[in-house]
């Protein structure tokens, strides 16, 4: 293994809750793995822990098989051969382009430095960049410097802390596509810090989904997504809406109708289905189960928003040229061609 | 969540480790309130007698002297200072670029040279003015009768409002038009809308300014002392230079102290919030009210101030050099014994610049301690620091006195005694100015240096300090900018034979020699000019 963490915690003082609650995993060497949850999760913590800029409470954190910290041991960052690129990229202001990405080549001869640093301006594509200050570069261009500099000393690990939130929505979905290509050129360890689950799933070749302080939830990306363990990581990364039940030997009795699904619980446990917009449909019936109350027009789709009976919220997927009103009183219904995840309440 | 005690106590260790720089701040901040506790414990620990005597024979008549001074000037700097720089940032008066300048000069005339010009033209006898009036057979024109507390008040004023005026100019500057604007679509005509969103956005500025000028006011020696009206610090003077009471001396500032930690307390209370009209990314500067015909009663009022605070008496000190220059008697009266103007030049440059260098660097830990381990030991250690504000110059004195007698009896009267007066009296300035560049450091850079191999102080060498270094050198500058202006303590602390500009322009002034005084105090003038410039260039409202 790469990277092995084992019970890390943090709770910083003052707070009553940890920042980091108890967390275990295992990375292999060229992986990329987001990390991924609503702000406060302490994704982001996790992350400044494992480089070195906090001091867990404890745990063991082992890079190439060296214990880095644990109860004894608090290897300072300069030391950990961890690379990292921040929010902000802190880009030196007082040094070029080159000199930055220069800054971490610590024992290289002059000649070896300029090689260096040019194989990297020409990985990221800058070439041209290199005797320019970080003040007249565009977000892009930082982005890719910052990446620049953190790889130049061929770290054992990267760490990106939310390298895209500071760039425009456009630019985004452009950059992180040259930054993944980069990363998986460069054969890079990489840990990739986002609260953005789309960015998460298209970065990590797998996902870690945090909420508060604990990891709820490691896998690829698809299992996350369609057999997500927790509810909250099938509300945080799928979407999902959620209709209460009550389970009997052949399914589950819902409001939207009998849930014909094989499952174990004994019957009459009180449970919770998450669906999604294409799991259920509706038709127009003055004696439904719920009403429309807004309809989101999506280029091929329109998106209705139900509000049912019982006062739970479902999204329903139609398409385009099916359009109803606001107020129409609609039976709702599932639809869906595969079993749904059911959380005990 | 923890398992055992055994690693809970070595968590405990583990997690909080106390930085090394705190034990620097620490020793920066007791440094820098040695000088206070010591003259409030004599105070404290005076003979009752004295006390009593003290209290039923002087301290009523002083208590009001320098109130009502402070009051007077506070309010007068307040109303100039803001009408000041709403002329200037707000509306169309024509040539009020260069009024922005103009208007921040007055920082490099000490108010005593101030007083000394404002004497030497009004004068009942002799005064320039009232020799005028006699020759051209006016003498029944009345004159002001330039002493006192409205002569004192009067200078104090046209010296001191350039403070308010930066700190409400910038605060004009920094107001986003969109206020302005909304307040007009709500239905408030452009009077309402001055006093209703203007001037409630931009008054911690102007308190800020205010409090700073109050300090200032009781700290001030020169002024008061040449235009003969009494106040705590001219009284604890008189103590220390005329009747070597220290005692006395020592009650007397004990009471100023209280006073000035009272208002630095209002001070550091404000000043968190002084800035509440942050410059964010969709600012748009105010737009300009336009004055019609009313532009010239603007302009006379801009050129009025600054021919007052500026250009009148920037020239009679120019005249009056020439004069004196050209006249050998008076130039060779400027030789105190083998020694000149060079000489008093000299001591004032190093003296100021070693104070410069050595706040600067004590400010650097407090500084970093404060900004990047927030806290309440950290912000107390960053106040303790900045309690010299609260000492005037002459208390300064009387406990550097007291305490190099008693603990570096080898360092009584040496000149480096003026310089460690200048310290403790003006590393606050330093201090603010190192934690403002701090602050506008962001921790991901010095975090980046470390992920890229460089231990804390490598980190601090390399990236810390190359991007500091422009707010550490305007904090010097301000310090050496007080330095070269300080007089009681200089007067007081100085070994015979240590004369610098000040001293001398004060000795001259005093004796009545305003000819012999106009070189050296044009000297010290410029020299100020020149660290004002580059302090004034760093301030948002000169830049466009």
């Amino acid at each position: 293994m790469k990277l092995e963490i084992e019970q890390l915690s943090k709770r910083f003082t003052g707070n009553q809750y940890p920042a980091v609650d108890n967390i275990t995993f295992s990375m292999q060497a060229h992986e990329i793995l987001s990390f991924v949850g609503p702000s406060g999760c302490g994704k982001t913590t996790t992350l400044r822990v494992i480089a070195g800029l906090e001091r867990p409470d404890q745990g063991i954190i082992r890079l190439d098989q060296r214990t880095i910290n644990d109860d004894r041991t608090f290897v300072p960052p300069e030391k950990r051969n961890i690379g990292m690129v921040f929010q902000d990229h802190a880009l030196f202001p007082h040094l070029s382009v080159f000199d930055n990405i220069a800054f971490g080549l610590r024992g290289f001869t002059k000649a070896e430095k300029k090689d260096r640093v040019s194989e990297l301006l020409n990985l990221v594509g800058v070439e041209a960049l290199a005797k320019r200050f970080p003040h007249f570069l565009s977000g892009g261009e930082r982005q890719r410097v910052a990446l620049a500099r953190a790889l130049a000393p061929e770290p054992a690990l990267l760490l990106m802390d939310e390298p895209f939130s500071s760039l425009d929505a456009h630019l985004r979905l452009e950059v992180r596509e040259q930054i993944r290509n980069i990363l998986k050129a460069s054969q890079s360890t990489v840990i990739f810090v986002t609260h953005d689950q789309e960015e998460a799933l298209f970065m990590g070749d797998r996902l870690a989904v945090f909420n508060q302080g604990k990891m709820e939830q490691i896998g690829l990306p698809e299992t996350i997504f369609h057999d997500s363990g927790s509810r909250f990581v099938a509300a945080f990364m799928g979407d999902s809406d959620f209709v209460c039940g009550k389970s009997n030997p052949t399914g589950f009795e819902t409001e939207l109708g009998l849930l014909d699904q094989q499952n174990d619980y004994s019957p009459g446990t009180d449970v919770e289905i998450a669906i999604r917009a294409d799991d259920i449909d509706f038709e127009l019936n003055k004696q439904g189960n719920g009403r429309i109350i807004n309809r989101f027009f999506r280029g091929a789709f329109n998106f209705y928003r139900v509000e049912l009976d019982s006062g739970a919220i479902v999204h329903v997927f139609k398409l385009h040229t099916e359009i109803y009103q606001p107020g129409e009183r609609v039976l709702t219904f599932f639809n869906a061609g595969h079993p749904l995840k059911i959380f005990a309440r | 969540m923890f398992r055992t005690s055994a690693l809970r106590s070595s968590h405990r260790r583990q997690n909080k480790p106390i930085p090394k720089i705190a034990f620097l701040a620490g020793s920066v901040a007791l440094l820098a309130v040695i000088p206070v506790i010591y003259i409030l414990i004599h105070a404290l620990t005076g003979d009752p007698e004295l006390w009593q005597r003290i209290i039923q024979t002087r301290l009523i008549k002083l208590f009001s002297n320098t109130l009502w001074l402070v009051l007077a000037v506070t309010t007068g700097t307040s109303l100039l200072g803001v009408s000041m720089a709403w002329l200037t940032e707000r509306t169309d008066v024509p040539g009020r670029k260069i009024f922005r300048w103009l208007l921040a000069l007055p920082l490099a005339i000490p108010p005593y040279i101030g007083a000394t010009i404002h004497l030497a033209l009004l004068r009942p006898r002799g005064g320039l003015i009232s020799l005028w009036l006699e020759g051209n057979n006016l003498s029944f024109l009345p004159l002001p009768i330039p002493t006192g507390f409205w002569g004192a008040a009067f200078v104090l004023i046209i010296f001191s409002y350039p403070y308010v005026y930066l700190l409400s100019g910038a605060a004009f500057r920094s107001m986003n038009a969109s206020f302005d604007e909304a307040a007009r679509m709500l239905g408030r005509t452009p009077w309402q809308t001055f006093w209703q969103v203007t001037i409630p956005s931009i008054r911690p500025g102007i308190t800020a300014g205010a409090l700073l000028v109050a300090l200032d006011m009781l700290a001030e020696y020169g002024t008061v002392a040449l235009l003969r009206f009494e106040t705590f610090s001219s009284a604890i003077f008189v103590q220390l230079a005329g009747r070597y009471d220290r005692s006395a001396a020592s009650i007397l500032s004990g009471v100023l102290i209280l006073l000035a930690l009272i208002i630095l307390y209002g001070e550091f209370h404000i000043q968190g919030r002084a800035q509440f009209t942050q410059i964010g990314s969709h600012w748009r500067p105010a737009t300009l009210i336009h004055l019609g015909k009313q532009r010239i009663w603007g302009f006379l009022a801009l050129l009025f101030t600054v021919l007052m605070s500026f250009i009148i008496p920037v020239s009679l000190l120019m005249f009056w050099s020439t004069q004196s220059i050209l006249d050998s008697q008076t130039f060779s009266g400027m030789q105190i014994g083998s020694r000149g103007l060079l000489s008093f030049i000299f001591n004032s440059v190093w003296s100021s610049g070693f104070a410069a260098l050595l706040a600067v660097l004590f400010s650097i830990p407090i500084a970093i301690y404060v900004v990047r381990y927030p806290g309440k030991i950290s912000r107390l250690f960053s106040r303790l620091s900045q309690v010299g504000y609260a000492i005037p110059g002459v208390v300064v004195a009387l406990s550097l006195v007291m305490l190099v007698n008693r603990f570096l009896p080898f360092l009584y009267a040496t000149p480096l005694v003026v310089v460690m007066a200048y310290v403790v009296r003006y590393i606050p300035q330093a201090v603010r100015s190192s934690e403002s560049a701090m602050r506008q450091l962001s921790p991901s850079l010095e975090e980046a240096s470390r992920l890229l191999k460089r231990n804390a102080l490598q980190t601090f060498m390399q990236v810390t300090l190359p991007l500091i270094l422009p707010g550490l050198l305007a904090g010097s500058a301000l310090v050496f900018l007080s330095s070269l202006k300080e007089l009681p303590a200089t007067l007081l602390l100085r070994p015979a034979g240590f004369e610098t500009l000040a001293v001398r322009v004060w000795i001259w002034s005093e004796e009545g020699f305003y000819f012999q005084a106009a070189p050296a105090a044009l000297l010290l003038v410029v020299m100020s000019i020149i660290p004002l410039y580059f302090l004034l260039q760093r301030e948002s409202i000169f830049k466009q």
